[in-house]
């Protein structure tokens, strides 16, 4: 068993080819945890019990049961419905609504976190719920959030080789055929390995600083 | 010739609230006349906080009525009857309302010059160049104006209040509402807003309802004192009485307490 370089220089357009659509599926899937976590933690919320209860079941669901069957559904059972998805789409809302449950914990303890006495100022100044929410509550909660999120954006981020299980030529996906093809396994699953480990160390120091940007009050 | 009638801009009417089995206000009835400078004494525990709170609608009743400047609080008249309040109903009352804190609740995200302008911009639609206008006053009022661009963070206690203190002012209120607004101050620091609070006093016609346990400044500022016991309004008068001829014997045991800590009355 030796390295090739000759054939890594070959692989590595093919591999590249399909990091891109894994740093695709990773940022829309984090934009979309974000937006349904945030719902999530709001619904949670709500002073209607059937809204609260209806959530918090549907979050226990989704975050116990493995993101592996889920994509399965999204991709193979649900056209039986009628609803047909793109891989990427189906691996999208997939990952996004999987780690949504989880970012909805992150947010919910950053908004308790907020204290009371802001919610009394807010009411006291006569501002509305959603006026308390978008100008108080929120600006306040989520920059402490933001290394936590992180932590979700970069395990979500390695868990997006299980989407080459409902057909989208990501970076893994990529890396196995060309392994299947030439049976050679050393170099791809080598490369694979290092590029999600770039990715991951760019990252991390990345949103930390993003999180010291809107910290400006501290 | 009879006087005109003036009615009362706060009435509290057999109002009493509990928290679990403690009740915190027992069938509490009193009103304030506009303008009128009320000072609530008592010990901890005794409700004056509570039905300052109340006030701000951060807490609810759970029977009685509490009518401000002519309208009920808590309730609303539709169809002839009088149902709870909605939302819209609260959101209007709050508006002739302002309250200040002990523990300032200054938004620490946004400068000082942001928490002031950020309720009159939301809430009535005031232009931005507008609000600033009117805050830099406000702030030039309480000797804030040089720190306008500051974060709260940067500020000490007494200024932090001054701040909250324009915030509310800001709104431009009919009735504002002190909660024991200088117990979190250093000592140093007490005189400054106390100082802010008489200019107030003098140059406003504000309703003024302040929680304290500042007794000379009760003294000097308020028109009428209640004291306060167990939810309850043991005894009221103006200032001069309740401080050196208090009729009920709470009332005497609780002054000397505070004598026997050290405040001149």
């Amino acid at each position: 068993m030796e390295w090739d370089w000759a054939f890594v220089r070959e692989i590595m357009p093919t591999l590249l080819d399909g990091l891109k659509i894994t740093v695709l599926a990773t940022v829309l899937g984090s934009v979309l945890a974000a937006v349904v976590g945030l719902a999530f933690a709001l619904l949670r919320r709500s002073p209607n019990r059937l809204v609260s209860r209806t959530t918090a079941f549907l979050v226990e669901f989704i975050r116990g049961t493995p993101l592996l069957v889920q994509l399965y559904f999204l991709f193979y059972v649900l056209p039986g419905a009628g609803i047909l998805l793109s891989p990427l789409t189906a691996g999208v809302i997939g990952l996004g609504v999987h780690y949504a449950t989880y970012m909805a914990e992150v947010f919910r303890a950053g908004i308790d976190n907020t204290p009371r006495g802001q919610w009394e100022a807010a009411k006291a100044c006569n501002l509305t719920a959603v006026q308390t929410w978008q100008h108080i509550i929120l600006p306040q909660a989520i920059p402490p959030m933001i290394p936590a999120l992180a932590n979700y954006f970069v395990a979500m981020f390695k868990e997006t080789p299980l989407l080459s299980a409902i057909t989208v030529v990501e970076l893994m996906s990529q890396a196995r055929s060309i392994a299947n093809f030439n049976y050679r396994y050393l170099e791809p699953m080598t490369l694979v390995g290092v590029l999600f480990l770039a990715i991951s160390l760019i990252a991390v120091p990345a949103l930390h600083l993003l999180e010291r940007r809107f910290r400006r009050y501290r | 010739m009879t006087e005109p009638i003036i009615d009362p801009i706060i009435n509290v009417d057999h109002v009493t609230k509990s928290y679990g089995s403690f009740t915190v206000l027992k069938d509490l009835c009193f009103s304030v006349m506009p303008g009128e400078k009320l000072a609530l004494i008592g010990p901890s525990g005794s409700g004056k906080t509570t039905i300052l709170r109340t006030l701000m609608t951060l807490e609810r009743i759970d029977s009685g009525f509490v009518r401000v400047d002519g309208d009920y609080l808590f309730h609303m008249e539709r169809n002839g009857r009088v149902v709870p309040a909605d939302e819209a109903h609260l959101h209007r009352m709050r508006a002739k309302i302002g309250m200040v804190f002990q523990l300032f609740n200054l938004f620490p995200h946004k400068t000082v010059l942001e928490n002031v302008t950020l309720a009159p911009m939301l809430t009535k639609g005031v232009r931005a160049a507008e609000a600033q206008r009117r805050a830099m006053e406000l702030l030039e009022m309480v000797g804030m104006a040089g720190k306008a661009n500051s974060m709260p963070a940067a500020l000490s206690g007494g200024q932090k209040q001054r701040v909250a203190i324009a915030r509310a002012l800001a709104l431009q209120p009919r009735i504002m509402l002190f909660d024991e607004v200088t117990s979190a101050l250093d000592p140093e620091l007490v005189e400054e807003v106390l100082n802010v609070m008489r200019m107030l006093g003098t140059q406003t016609d504000m309703t003024m309802l302040l929680v304290t346990h500042e007794m000379s400044f009760a003294h000097d500022f308020a028109d009428r004192v209640l004291f306060f016991d167990r939810g309850r309004i043991v005894e009221e008068g103006p200032p001069g009485e309740i401080f050196t001829n208090p009729r009920h014997e709470r009332t005497q045991t609780f002054l000397k307490k505070i004598i026997a800590a050290g405040q001149r009355i």
